[in-house]
C-alpha cells in the first residue's frame, strides 16, 4: 500500500505545483490570443512583478496584501508602456521582428532589474500563511495548496471576466477578427492593452507566489522557458488547453523526479514539446493555423 | 523612414564613433615591479563574489604596499570584470598579458581557468590561482602554473565524512545520510567524494537527490526525501537558493535532520538565511570566518576593511579567499626574490612548491602546506543561536 | 564619384563585386585583414579571432534565419556539437583541416535530425522547437560524461599544421580567418544561385514557392543544414582556439546573440552577418573599457555601467526593428549609395 501512496502523493503534489505554470502558462496565451505575438519577455515581466513587490513589502515596509496591489499596478504600467513603446511601431512586422523585440525586451528588463536591485538574492516575506497537510502517509508542504487554490481562482476569474464581461467579449471578438471587430465599434487599441495588462497581472501573482516560499532574485525569468512545454501541449491560443496541459505536465514533472531522477526534470519539459510538435503540432486544443495566400 | 529619424541616426552613429575614438586611460602608470592581474566576476550572476574578491586583492595588496611590499618591490594591481563569461574573461586576460605583463593572475572560475591555460603556460612567466577548486585543475601536466588557496571540493567532501564519521564512532549509531546535489560541476564533483568517502567510513547513503541548479519547486523532492527518513541531510553545491526552502519543507514534512553543508554554501547568506527560520548550519569552512577573533591575520584583515570600506559589514568567504590568494603570490615572489630568481614559470613552482609549513596568520587554522597546490584542511563549524554566528565544532583537520 | 554602374550581361548583373572599384577595395581589405597579426595589438588579434568564430556562426545563422526565414534558436546548441566533435577528432589524430568539415557535417546532421520533425510547424512554433532542441543538447552536453566530459569539459589538444603547432591568436588568426573567407564566399554564392533564391522564396510565400516547383521540405531542411553545418565549423574553431570548453559556454544566451546579431546585421545577406557580429561583439566590449577608463574619474557610475550590457543590448534591438529593420547592411547600402550619387542626392 505504501507504494501507492507514493504515487499519489507525487501525483498530487504535481497536480498542485501545476497551479503556479498554469498561471504563467496563461499570461503567454492571453498575449498570443489577443496579438498573436509570442512573448519571450513573460519571465521577465513576472520577475519585474516579483520585485515589485518585494520593493513594497521590504523597503516600503507595507503590508504583503498592499505590496501586492502596488506590484499589479506598477505592472500595468509597464505593460501598457510594451505595448505602446514597443508592440505598436512593430505590428505588421515579420514574425521573427516581433520574435526579437519581446526578447530584446527580455534583455531590457532583466538589465533593469539587475542594476536597480542588484543581481544578489533577496528575502521576501510570504503572501499566504502555509499550510501543511499530512493525510496519514500523504503529506503535503506548506505553500502548495495555498498556491494552488489562489491560481484557481485567477484562472477561473479570467475565464469569468473573458465570457461575461463587456470588456472580455470585446477583447475576445479583437483576437478573432480585429477588423469586423473595428468596424462593429470595438476600440482594438483599448482591447489589446487590456491583454498585455492582463498578461502581466497573471504572471505578476504567479511570481509574487513563487517567491513567496523563499526570496526573489533574476534567476527568477527563467522559470518561464519551461512553461513552454505547458503551452505547446495545450496550444498556443487555448485557456482551456492550457490549464489541462499544466495538470498533465506537472504530474508528469512530479512522477519523473519521484521515480526517475531529479536532473530529468531540467530537460523533461523540452523532451515534451518536441515531442507534441511531432505528433499534434497545435497542442491539445489549439486552433489549426489556416494559411492565407 | 523620414528624414527626421534618418538624421538622428547619423548624429547618433556619428557620436558614437566619435566617443569610442576617444577613450584611452589617461591616468599615468606607476612603475611597480611585481604585478598580480585578476579576472573577477564583477557583474553576472557570481556578482556578489566577484565584487568582494576585488576589493579583497585589491585591499590585500595596498595593506602589503604600506608595510613595505614584497622585499622592498612594491606591487601593482590590476582588476577587471570577467562577467563570470569565457569569452569576456579570455580577452580580459589576454589583453592583460600583453599589456601590463602581470606575474600572478587570479581567475574567476574553472571555465576560464581551463580556456586560458595554454595561453598562461606559452608565457612561462604567469602563474594563476583563483576561485574554482575543482580537482580537474591539479593536473601537472596541463595546469602545472595553477594552485587552490584551499582544499578542493573531494577534499572538503572528505573533510566532512571524517567529522560524522568520529560522531558517529564516539556516540555509537549510525546516522543515515542523504545527499542533495546541485546538477554543476561544484555539485557533482562533490557528490562523487562524498559517496567515496562514505563508503570507506562504512556510513550509509540512504538518498541521493541531484535537482537542478536554479530549480524553484522542490516539493517533489522533498517528498521522495521523506520515504528515507534520514539522519543527516548534506546540501551540496548551493550558495543558497533553494536550500532555506527546501529545509522548511522537510521540518513541514517531519524530516528533523541535521542540515550540513560545505565550502561555498557555508558562507554567511546561508546561514543567516536557514537561522531565520530557526535553523541550525553544520558545515566545512576551509578557513576561519571575518568574525574570527584568534587570528592575527584576521584581525588585520578586519581593522583594514574597517578603515577604508566601513560600509563593508561583514568579511565573506570569497573575501577571505581572494585575501589568502593574494598572500600566496607574494609568498611566492617572495621567496623567488630571497633566491635570487627570476619570476619565471618553473622558479615560480618550485617556490610554490616549497612552501610547507607556512604561517598564514591564523586564516588556514593549521600551518598551510601546497606542496600539492591545494591546502588540504579545513574545520567544521556550527550555528549558535545565541552568538548568530558560526562557532567551530571540531578542530582543524587535515587530509 | 562612380555614378551608375552599367551590366552587358546576365554573368555580370550576378557578380558579387560589380565594379573594378568593389573588387580592388575588397582585395585591398582582405590583405590588410590578413596581415593583422603583423600590425595588430595582441588585443585586436584575440578579439578577431572571437569574432571571426561568431562571425561564421551568424553567417550560417543568417542562411537559415534570414535567407530562408525558418527562425533558429538552436546555433548555439550546434555550436557545441562541432565543438565536442572536434575535441573526439582531434583526440583520434585527424589533423584540423579534416576535423573541422567533418564537425560541421556531424553538426549538420544533427541539424537534420531536429529539423525534419520540426518542420511540420511554422514560424513561432518552429522557433520554440528549435528552443526546446537547445535545451535538449544542453542537457546531453551536460549530462552525457562519457562523450562531452559533463560539466567538466573537455580539452581539445592543439591544431597542427604539417608540424606546426596552431597555439596562440597568431597563429590561429589564420585558419580562423580562411574559414570565414571561405564560408562567407559560400553563403554569398548560394544566395546567388538558385538554392538561395528557392530560400528567399520559401521565406516570403512558401506556398506560392511549392506552387512553383520548390521541394518545401527538402529546402527547409538543406537551409537547417547549412545553418548547423556553419555552426558546426565554428565550434570546432572555437575548441582549437580555447583548448578547453565547458557546457556553460553554450547557452541560450548565446544562441539569441546570434539571432539579434543578424537583426541588427541585416537578414540574408553575408555583409549583414559581418556588421552585425562585429557589431554585436564589440558593444559590450567596449562597455567594458568605457567603464574602466571611466572608474578612475566617477567609480560609481562605472559600477552601473557594467550590468547595462544586457539594457544596451535590448535597447539596440529595439531600436533597430523600430527604425531600420533591415540592419545595419541596409545603412551601409545607403552610405553607399550616398557615396555613389555625389554630388546629386539619392
Amino acid at each position: 500500500m505504501t507504494n501507492l501512496y507514493i504515487f499519489i502523493e507525487f501525483v498530487l503534489l504535481g497536480l498542485l505545483a501545476s497551479g503556479l505554470s498554469a498561471l504563467i502558462a496563461l499570461s503567454f496565451v492571453l498575449v498570443y490570443k489577443g496579438t498573436h505575438v509570442v512573448n519571450f519577455a513573460a519571465g521577465e515581466v513576472m520577475m519585474l512583478g516579483a520585485y515589485l513587490y518585494y520593493t513594497g513589502a521590504v523597503v516600503l515596509q507595507l503590508h504583503p496584501a498592499a505590496a501586492l496591489f502596488i506590484s499589479l499596478v506598477g505592472i500595468s504600467l509597464v505593460s501598457v508602456a510594451i505595448e505602446a513603446f514597443v508592440l505598436r511601431p512593430l505590428a505588421g512586422q515579420p514574425t521573427i521582428s516581433i520574435l526579437m523585440a519581446t526578447i530584446g525586451m527580455a534583455s531590457l528588463l532583466h538589465g533593469s532589474v539587475e542594476i536597480i536591485w542588484g543581481q544578489s538574492p533577496l528575502e521576501t516575506p510570504a503572501l499566504l500563511p502555509r499550510f501543511p497537510v499530512n493525510w496519514g502517509e500523504v503529506m503535503i508542504p506548506g505553500a502548495a495548496i495555498g498556491n494552488f487554490v489562489i491560481s484557481s481562482l485567477l484562472i477561473a476569474a479570467v475565464v469569468t471576466f473573458f465570457r461575461f464581461t463587456q470588456t472580455g467579449i470585446e477583447m475576445r471578438a479583437t483576437a478573432s477578427d480585429p477588423v469586423t471587430a473595428a468596424s462593429l465599434g470595438v476600440d482594438i487599441r483599448a482591447a489589446q492593452r487590456m491583454t498585455w495588462i492582463l498578461a502581466g497581472l497573471t504572471g505578476t501573482l504567479a511570481g509574487t507566489l513563487i517567491v513567496s516560499s523563499g526570496s526573489v532574485s533574476p534567476a527568477l525569468a527563467s522559470v518561464a522557458l519551461s512553461v513552454f512545454s505547458v503551452v505547446i501541449l495545450g496550444g498556443l491560443d487555448s485557456v482551456t488547453g492550457v490549464i489541462l496541459a499544466s495538470l498533465i505536465v506537472g504530474v508528469l514533472e512530479s512522477l519523473t523526479v519521484g521515480y526517475i531522477d531529479g536532473k530529468m526534470r531540467d530537460v523533461f519539459p523540452y523532451v515534451v514539446v518536441l515531442a507534441v510538435l511531432v505528433v499534434r503540432p497545435f497542442g491539445l486544443s489549439g486552433t489549426h493555423e489556416i494559411e492565407r495566400l | 523612414m523620414t528624414r527626421n529619424r534618418r538624421q538622428v541616426l547619423k548624429t547618433a552613429g556619428a557620436t558614437a564613433l566619435l566617443g569610442a575614438s576617444a577613450w584611452r586611460p589617461a591616468f599615468a602608470k606607476d612603475k611597480a615591479d611585481i604585478v598580480i592581474g585578476a579576472a573577477h566576476p564583477m557583474t553576472g550572476f557570481m556578482s556578489f563574489a566577484g565584487v568582494a574578491s576585488n576589493y579583497a586583492m585589491g585591499d590585500y595588496i595596498n595593506w602589503r604596499n604600506q608595510s613595505g611590499g614584497v622585499l622592498g618591490h612594491k606591487i601593482r594591481y590590476v582588476g577587471e570584470d570577467s562577467a563570470y563569461k569565457v569569452d569576456q574573461g579570455v580577452a580580459v586576460v589576454k589583453k592583460m598579458i600583453a599589456s601590463e605583463k602581470p606575474s600572478f593572475i587570479f581567475l574567476d572560475g574553472s571555465p576560464l581557468s581551463k580556456a586560458v591555460a595554454r595561453d598562461v603556460l606559452a608565457t612561462g612567466t604567469v602563474m594563476t590561482g583563483g576561485f574554482s577548486s575543482s580537482e580537474a585543475l591539479l593536473d601537472q601536466t596541463l595546469y602545472p602554473h595553477h594552485f587552490l588557496s584551499g582544499p578542493t571540493f573531494g577534499a572538503t567532501c572528505q573533510i566532512l565524512m571524517e567529522y560524522i564519521g568520529r560522531i558517529a564512532k564516539a556516540s555509537g549509531n549510525v546516522p543515515k545520510i542523504a545527499l542533495v546535489t546541485s546538477d554543476q560541476e561544484w555539485g557533482t564533483e562533490s557528490n562523487f567524494h562524498l559517496k567515496a568517502r562514505a563508503e570507506k567510513l562504512g556510513l550509509p547513503i540512504v538518498q541521493d537527490i541531484v535537482t537542478k541548479p536554479t530549480g524553484v519547486d522542490v516539493t517533489s523532492e522533498v517528498a521522495k526525501l521523506r520515504r528515507s527518513k534520514p539522519d543527516i541531510v548534506i546540501f551540496q553545491g548551493y550558495i543558497m537558493n533553494p536550500v532555506p526552502e527546501f529545509v522548511r519543507q522537510m521540518r513541514e514534512a517531519g524530516i528533523n535532520a541535521q542540515v550540513m553543508s560545505t565550502t561555498y554554501g557555508v558562507d554567511r547568506i546561508m546561514y543567516d538565511a536557514l537561522a531565520k527560520n530557526g535553523e541550525r548550519l553544520t558545515g566545512v569552512m576551509p578557513y576561519r570566518y571575518g568574525y574570527d577573533t584568534d587570528s592575527k591575520m584576521m584581525t588585520t584583515m578586519r581593522e583594514y576593511v574597517a578603515k577604508v570600506r566601513p560600509q563593508q559589514e561583514s568579511i565573506s568567504l570569497f573575501y577571505i579567499h581572494a585575501w589568502l590568494t593574494g598572500m600566496i603570490f607574494c609568498e611566492v615572489a617572495e621567496r623567488c626574490i630571497k633566491a635570487n630568481k627570476n619570476l619565471t614559470l618553473p622558479n615560480m613552482k618550485a617556490a610554490l612548491e616549497s612552501i610547507k609549513d607556512w604561517d598564514t596568520g591564523g586564516l588556514t587554522g593549521l600551518l598551510a602546506d601546497l606542496s600539492t597546490h591545494q591546502i588540504k584542511s579545513g574545520r567544521v563549524y556550527s550555528y549558535d543561536p545565541a552568538s548568530k554566528r558560526m562557532e567551530p565544532a571540531s578542530g582543524w583537520i587535515r587530509v | 564619384m562612380r555614378t551608375g554602374v552599367f551590366f552587358e550581361n546576365y554573368g555580370a548583373e550576378e557578380q558579387l563585386w560589380d565594379s573594378q572599384t568593389a573588387k580592388t577595395m575588397m582585395a585591398v581589405f582582405v590583405v590588410a585583414l590578413y596581415l593583422l597579426p603583423l600590425w595588430g595589438s595582441d588585443y585586436m588579434v584575440a578579439m578577431a579571432c572571437i569574432v571571426g568564430i561568431h562571425l561564421i556562426a551568424v553567417m550560417g545563422l543568417n542562411i537559415t534565419t534570414g535567407s530562408a526565414g525558418l527562425i533558429s534558436l538552436s546555433q548555439a546548441a550546434f555550436m557545441g556539437v562541432g565543438c565536442y566533435a572536434v575535441s573526439w577528432f582531434a583526440r583520434w589524430g585527424i589533423p584540423f583541416w579534416l576535423a573541422l568539415p567533418m564537425a560541421g557535417l556531424l553538426a549538420a546532421l544533427i541539424g537534420m535530425v531536429v529539423g525534419l520533425p520540426s518542420l511540420r510547424v511554422k514560424g513561432m512554433y518552429f522557433a520554440i522547437a528549435t528552443l526546446a532542441a537547445h535545451f535538449v543538447l544542453s542537457f546531453l552536453f551536460r549530462e552525457w560524461t562519457p562523450v562531452t566530459g559533463g560539466p567538466g569539459g573537455v580539452n581539445i589538444p592543439a591544431a597542427n599544421f604539417f608540424g606546426i603547432e596552431l597555439v596562440g591568436d597568431h597563429r590561429m588568426f589564420y585558419p580562423i580567418y580562411i574559414c570565414v573567407l571561405l564560408l562567407g564566399l559560400a553563403a554569398a554564392n548560394i544566395t546567388r544561385s538558385y538554392v538561395g533564391r528557392a530560400f528567399i522564396a520559401v521565406r516570403d510565400r512558401d506556398i506560392s514557392a511549392e506552387i512553383l516547383g520548390v521541394n518545401l521540405l527538402r529546402y527547409k531542411v538543406l537551409a537547417f543544414m547549412l545553418g548547423s553545418f556553419y555552426a558546426g565549423v565554428a565550434g570546432g574553431l572555437l575548441g582549437y582556439f580555447y583548448g578547453a570548453i565547458t557546457a556553460e559556454y553554450f547557452t541560450f544566451g548565446l544562441s539569441v546573440f546570434y539571432v539579434a546579431a543578424i537583426i541588427v546585421g541585416g537578414l540574408g545577406r553575408v555583409l549583414g552577418s559581418v556588421l552585425g557580429a562585429v557589431f554585436m561583439t564589440f558593444v559590450p566590449e567596449s562597455l567594458r573599457l568605457m567603464s574602466s577608463a571611466l572608474s578612475g574619474s566617477i567609480p560609481s557610475l562605472a559600477n552601473l555601467l557594467l550590468p547595462m550590457g544586457q539594457v544596451v543590448f535590448g535597447i539596440l534591438i529595439i531600436i533597430f526593428l523600430i527604425f531600420e529593420p533591415r540592419g545595419l547592411a541596409q545603412m551601409w547600402a545607403r552610405v553607399r549609395r550616398a557615396f555613389h550619387l555625389w554630388p546629386f542626392r539619392t
